[in-house]
């Protein structure tokens, strides 16, 4: 599996800290232009434990290059799968996940 | 063009989702508030995302640098107590404002980081401000500010 995303769980006490990076050129509107390239990020993240969604951004093209997000969360075990999934601009989408630690 | 039918198939999978997992589902705020994301000021994004909407400045803690030496990614972490349904992030460094938009699960901690772009402030006196707003699920909307110096913009190249 292609990795386009590096993430850490871990639980502490109850909560549970989710460490993402996700790897895009996060191209903006004015970065393509003066690359002759098309513009293309990352417009939404949405994470889920089962069916439940503990994390949902809608993102811009002003999140960094190879953005880096963190979040927290409770209602998860050690050993659920975190999954995470990314759609960018152009339609493309990806979903990775971690066991939480 | 091509955006825009991709826009629309979004909306058509949000409106295929069965209601029973309403409470749970993601919110793609590109596609339900599209002038949101294309506003140059943050007032008018904020207009744009909730509407006329007179917010109190408390509640919200945004951590910054004060001063950034570059603007390609500059941390930045919200968090607050507020009992919150979204929670959005604008600037007015940028050509366009919105920043981020979080829809907060039921029961969610807003304590969220993410690494941002920021144009240098020199043209604009000096400053930029980064301004966040919460919607609170008691359907009041609350307001915080930072203000912050780029030294070397992170949109240009």
């Amino acid at each position: 599996m292609a990795k386009n995303m590096k993430i850490k769980a871990k639980l502490k006490g109850d909560i549970i800290n989710a460490k993402v990076v996700a790897k895009h050129d996060m191209l903006t509107y004015d970065q393509a232009k003066a690359k002759g390239k098309e513009a293309n990020f990352i417009t939404h993240i949405t994470a889920k434990v089962g069916d439940a969604v503990v994390y949902d951004v809608s993102t811009s093209q002003f999140w960094s290059k190879n953005p880096q997000f963190k979040f927290k969360f409770k209602g998860a075990a050690k050993g659920d799968e975190l999954a995470i999934t990314w759609t960018d601009l152009l339609g493309n989408t990806t979903t990775e996940s971690k066991k939480i630690k | 063009m091509e955006r825009r039918k991709f826009l629309g198939l979004g909306v058509m999978a949000l409106v295929a989702l069965p209601a029973t997992i309403s409470a749970i589902s993601s919110i793609d705020f590109r596609a339900t508030k599209p002038d949101a994301w294309t506003a140059h000021k943050v007032d008018e994004a904020i207009k744009a995302l909730f509407g006329d909407i007179t917010p109190v400045e408390q509640g919200i803690e945004l951590g910054l640098p004060s001063v950034a030496s570059s603007g390609a990614a500059v941390p930045l972490t919200i968090k607050s107590e507020i009992d919150a349904k979204t929670v959005a992030i604008f600037q007015d460094m940028n050509p366009e404002s919105a920043t981020a938009v979080f829809n907060v699960p039921e029961n969610g901690i807003v304590d969220y980081f993410m690494k941002i772009k920021l144009k240098a402030t020199d043209e604009n006196g000096g400053k930029g401000v980064v301004t966040a707003v919460i919607e609170g699920r008691d359907g009041k909307f609350y307001i915080g500010k930072k203000t912050l110096d780029v030294a070397k913009g992170g949109c240009e190249g």
